[in-house]
């Protein structure tokens, strides 16, 4: 649990005059889970999305694995390999059916042979409960089974971090709570963690530490019962309030 | 007052029944007045000849005082005779003989006398004087060249578009070059040159004329193998009419089916290139197995296109002489001084070409779920 996996270190993003984030410092530990809250436009999502580089940061460091990933000679298609990524539109491959979507990286990445990429495909969807959906279009499937499948064609690459940005997102009510126990799941299985979402349920009853972001920094950080309970920053009190009085509404 | 809905005509009501038959009827009766040709089965004096004028007549006679009753009664028209349910049940019947003997004048006058006109101009020793007939009289004549212009055309249409796409995967990987700041100075110097020799080479065949770029593409060929003292036989035999024909439409639709691939690759989510990039793929297997083959999906219909534009424009090759549908059209309108009824003909052989074309499109679109319409206009 101590064993720190991924370091960010005064990190900053601007997308042309807008600063995005504004040195963002933050240590992930090894099998833990740490969600990201904070209003729409803080920066999660951008933070998320720097961690492997789907955005370029400015300035400041992300050590994972003894490298930092912001050096320009790092290899960071091996780097990434070791860092899962689920996305809020699920982005499935269209032109593959769902084994293959799961198949394709470990067998062009990792060159591991057909059958055992199956097998191992296989598997993880049956942990996520698709085992009756492997050769199925995978533009067919509802929205909760497509973020299913994202999940464990991640998982595949046996992946040693997880992101999650905003998962549940793009689902109807009804389907989020399939995601979300597949992400529990997960967490019980000791899988490190990073979290964009929106479900302060899950963050409160899921992640070993919160963090509240807010106009580019973080704001505040702790465990949910200080988080949710106890906040210290008014702005923090105010956003979850906020957000509580929207959900009873 | 209902208006006619769908194609049955008992729901019509009777007017429309009556109008509809009056036209056949009349045209019916001109086509019968007109001339007869020695194959007719119907003329004014047999006897199949005169039931057909006779029912025409009759129907026309009977849709005249509906007519009539009609005009007289236009508000109430519903309520009069005509409206009742027997005789609109009855005038839809009579719409049937009427019909039939419409369809047969149309066999008798038209597919018959084309059979008869055809039999004629082959057994005919000179040009006729009537259009149609010259029209028939030098396709006759000219059969062979045209066969070989449209074979020629449809080879020309059918390989330049396959050797185009091969050579357009190719540029648009070129095309789709970025340089990045990860890449060393020599990678990021040959990417913005492939990248700009690509966009230069899209911008200069298409904004040129197939015409030109034929002839060019001809004389530059033929100078080059004259530089290796070959004898003009030699030359005419390796670098043939055809084969530099060929390598212009590829060249030419190279630049175009660059701009539909890179059309199609744009508009592949850029979801699909961050899933595949978060797993740790490479630029290059990401474009190759999860970009590239939904781009060429993407751009099935506009390929399609390209073909059947490619029938159409590959008649700017008769330029510099490949013996095209365009090439043997002029030289049969050479050789018997008429121009007009051939190049008819042409135009009519073009469109059949395209016509058939398009719905093998649309045909083979449906199969891979991917809409394709009508006839594309030129390049």
């Amino acid at each position: 649990m101590d064993e720190c996996i991924l370091k960010i270190e005064k990190l900053e993003k601007s997308f042309g005059d807008l600063q995005v984030l504004k040195g963002i410092d933050l240590e992930i530990r090894k099998g833990e889970v740490v969600c990201i809250i904070g209003a729409s436009g803080s920066g999660k999502s951008t933070l998320l999305r720097c961690l492997n580089l789907l955005e370029e940061a400015d300035a400041g460091n992300i050590w994972f694995d003894g490298q930092n990933l912001m050096d320009l000679s790092v290899n960071l298609n091996a780097l990434r390999q070791k860092i899962g990524m689920v996305f809020q539109s699920f982005n499935l491959f269209n032109n593959k059916n769902v084994l293959d979507n799961c198949t394709l990286a470990p067998m062009t990445v990792r060159k591991i042979g057909k059958a055992q990429a199956e097998e191992t495909a296989v598997r993880h969807l049956k942990q996520v409960g698709l085992e009756d959906f492997i050769y199925a279009d995978s533009t067919r499937l509802s929205g909760g089974q497509k973020q299913r499948v994202a999940i464990a064609r991640a998982l595949c690459m046996e992946p040693e971090i997880m992101l999650f940005d905003e998962p549940t997102s793009a689902l109807d009510p009804e389907i989020v709570g399939e995601v979300l126990d597949v992400m529990k799941e997960l967490a019980r299985e000791g899988m490190t963690m990073v979290v964009v979402t929106h479900e302060m349920a899950f963050a409160k009853e899921v992640s070993d530490r919160v963090v509240f972001m807010d106009q580019g920094i973080i704001l505040e950080q702790g465990s949910p019962e200080e988080i949710f309970t106890r906040p210290k920053n008014d702005r923090t009190r105010e956003f979850l309030t906020r957000y509580l009085e929207d959900k009873e509404a | 007052m209902k208006q006619p809905s769908g194609g049955n005509i008992r729901t019509w009501g009777s007017r429309y029944v009556f109008l509809c038959g009056s036209v056949l009827a009349l045209l019916g009766l001109s086509l019968l007045y007109g001339e007869a040709h020695p194959y007719s089965f119907l003329t004014l004096t047999n006897l199949p000849g005169i039931v057909c004028r006779v029912i025409f007549d009759a129907f026309l006679a009977v849709s005249a005082v509906a007519l009539i009753f009609k005009l007289m009664h236009w508000k109430d028209y519903s309520r009069t005779f005509w409206k009742q349910p027997g005789v609109v049940k009855a005038s839809c019947t009579a719409f049937l003989p009427v019909a039939c003997g419409c369809v047969l004048t149309l066999i008798d006058r038209g597919l018959l006398r084309l059979i008869y006109t055809i039999r004629l101009c082959a057994q005919l020793e000179s040009n006729p004087k009537t259009f149609g007939s010259s029209m028939i009289y030098m396709s006759l004549k000219g059969k062979d060249m045209l066969f070989t212009g449209i074979w020629t055309t449809v080879r020309i249409a059918l390989l330049g578009t396959g050797i185009a796409f091969v050579l357009a995967i190719f540029m648009v990987f070129l095309r789709i070059q970025t340089p990045d700041k990860r890449d060393n100075d020599a990678v990021k110097a040959l990417k913005w040159l492939a990248s700009h020799f690509a966009s230069f080479y899209v911008f200069v065949i298409r904004g040129t004329p197939m015409m030109v770029q034929a002839l060019i593409f001809y004389y530059f060929g033929f100078n080059l193998f004259k530089k290796t003292n070959m004898t003009v036989t030699e030359i005419n035999h390796v670098w043939s009419f055809f084969i530099s024909g060929l390598c212009t439409v590829s060249l030419n639709s190279t630049a175009y089916l660059t701009e539909v691939l890179r059309g199609g690759i744009l508009a592949v989510d850029r979801g699909q290139t961050e899933a595949a990039r978060s797993l740790g793929m490479t630029n290059w297997q990401t474009m190759l197995k999860v970009v590239f083959p939904q781009a060429v999906k993407n751009s099935i219909p506009a390929i399609g296109n390209e073909f059947i534009i490619n029938i159409k424009d590959s008649s700017v090759l008769s330029v510099i002489g490949v013996m095209d549908l365009m090439y043997a059209t002029k030289s049969i309108s050479g050789i018997y001084f008429r121009s007009l009824e051939i190049y008819c003909v042409a135009a009519i052989l073009y469109l059949i070409l395209t016509w058939l074309s398009s719905r093998l499109l649309q045909y083979l679109g449906k199969k891979l779920d991917t809409p394709v319409k009508g006839i594309p206009s030129s390049n």
